[in-house]
């Protein structure tokens, strides 16, 4: 499945309708989005302990 | 001074003509209808209350021939239209809510009342104060006032022109992620975002419960103190300038990129605070490097929420960018918010230990000055222009310190604003450090 199918299907169950060009850009925001909340995810990780 | 002359001067000049009735509220109300008649190419109002405001002023004028008394007496002032006014319409800058008209004021806007100002209108925003460009499809894309072919900066970007057109005397904002620092800086005035909760914000359009904040817009640092004074019920009181301040200078990552013209404008501003009395020091806050993530996720989170209805029964009512952010943020994961809790925690953390070396810190308000009208990229790879523009104002809408934004120079034809930011509650100093910065650079 490709991140923008992941991401129709995603809107669909959370009753959002999106049309193709809406879709296409929230992919590319999507992606961004994602990529910094990784980084931010590993910055607060020495909370745990290490697994 | 002629009326119309007056339209520019500062808050304090204009209660205090009043005051002494070298001029009357319904001359000024005129001089300033005129202005905005003569400057609607700007986009600076969504709705004028022409026939509201003189009755208002034929009222002040009353009172002011009796002597009355109250610190803001036959002012013209204007409002962001996010804040709710008994009987005028309040959009929030959306076609969603074109038509709506509360039955009360926002408690912001019944303070101002209180202390005697007139409101001349509602203010242009970014739709539903979602944006920093201020490009709002229902009610027209705002204009820079120093060149129109540029942006004022958003939210509050109405608020911004509005003051640095001679408008109105000054005006409110809000400020989720910079709505009033960004476009104070961009069009050249003095904006305060107090402390979190300092000013009321009942009766405002809410976007992000735990970022939003309301606060002054205006010409000078004792002009936003006044306002400040009367929007958080305190008694007007003189700005006083502290001696020996101690101001940090943020050294960190999150402060690079700025354009070089902005860089050299904030240099220029710290060497005046230097040759009035202040001490530089370098400060450290490496927390700030999670801040982006942080008010992204929190504002995504909170602005969906707050959406949530409207977002699904009527999306085509939205403008594109709006409606993207708030499709975004419906679709984020929990953990995503309160990943960002727990960074902004730290970074509050990191905060309150910058303030045991430094009484005030100071940085660009924006890395960039005004952008052009559609623009979407900063000057350097890889950074949304909506992204610059918040970098460097939203690391204190997470903490809820207080910060002011005010006028450091000129990169080119286009203003600077430097920011300082203050511990929580210490808007006194706060203005003060400002005022520091403004009589040095008289």
């Amino acid at each position: 499945m490709t991140e923008r199918e992941a991401l129709a299907g995603a809107a669909r169950a959370a009753d959002l309708r999106l049309g193709a060009r809406d879709l296409e850009a929230l992919t590319g925001a999507w992606r961004r989005y994602r990529e910094l909340m990784a980084a931010l995810a590993e910055e607060l990780a020495e909370d745990l302990p290490p697994g | 001074m002629s009326t119309d002359a007056l339209c520019d001067a500062p808050l304090t000049e204009v209660v205090a003509s009043l005051g002494r009735r070298a001029v009357s509220a319904r001359e000024l109300v005129d001089a300033y209808l005129d202005r905005i008649e003569r400057q609607a190419g700007l986009k600076a109002f969504i709705t004028v209350t022409a026939s509201h405001a003189r009755r208002q002023a034929a009222a002040a004028d009353r009172r002011l021939v009796r002597r009355d008394s109250a610190p803001l007496l036959g002012a013209p002032l204007a409002i962001k239209d996010l804040f709710m006014t008994r009987g005028v319409r309040t959009t929030g800058g959306s076609r969603i809510l074109r038509d709506f008209i509360p039955r009360r004021d926002a408690a912001a806007v019944s303070r101002l009342r209180n202390a005697g100002a007139i409101t001349l209108g509602k203010l242009n925003l970014h739709e539903f104060a979602y944006g920093v460009t201020n490009g709002n499809p229902f009610f027209g894309i705002a204009r820079n006032p120093h060149d129109p072919s540029r942006i004022p900066g958003g939210s509050s970007g109405g608020s911004a022109i509005a003051v640095v057109a001679g408008l109105c005397a000054a005006s409110i904002g809000s400020d989720t992620g910079g709505s009033i620092r960004i476009p104070a800086a961009l069009c050249g005035c003095v904006g305060l975002k107090p402390t979190y909760g300092a000013v009321p914000l009942d009766g405002v359009i809410p976007l992000g419960w735990s970022l939003d904040h309301a606060g002054p817009i205006a010409r000078t640092v004792s002009d936003a103190a006044l306002l400040y004074a009367v929007l958080t019920g305190q008694p007007p009181k003189p700005v006083r300038r502290p001696r020996g301040l101690r101001i940090g200078v943020l050294s960190d990552r999150l402060l690079r990129p700025v354009e070089r013209g902005v860089a050299a404008a904030t240099e220029r501003a710290l060497e005046r605070l230097q040759g009035a009395g202040a001490r530089l020091r370098e400060v450290a806050l490496p927390e700030l490097s999670m801040s982006v993530a942080a008010q992204l996720a929190t504002l995504r989170a909170e602005a969906s929420a707050l959406h949530r209805t409207w977002l699904r029964s009527r999306p085509r009512d939205y403008g594109r960018d709006v409606r993207l952010r708030l499709q975004l943020g419906a679709l984020a994961p929990a953990s995503d918010y309160v990943l960002a809790q727990r960074a902004r925690e730290r970074l509050r953390a990191g905060l309150r230990r910058a303030f045991e070396q430094v009484d005030v810190l100071a940085l660009p308000t924006t890395p960039v000055t005004a952008p052009l009208v559609g623009e979407r990229k900063a000057p350097w790879p890889s950074e949304p222009v909506d992204g610059a523009l918040v970098r460097l104002t939203s690391p204190f809408n997470l903490t809820g310190a207080p910060a002011l934004s005010l006028p450091c120079g000129l990169a080119g034809r286009l203003p600077v604003g430097l920011q300082l930011v203050a511990p929580w509650g210490a808007e006194d100093l706060l203005l003060g450090a400002g005022r520091l910065l403004e009589d040095a650079s008289k």
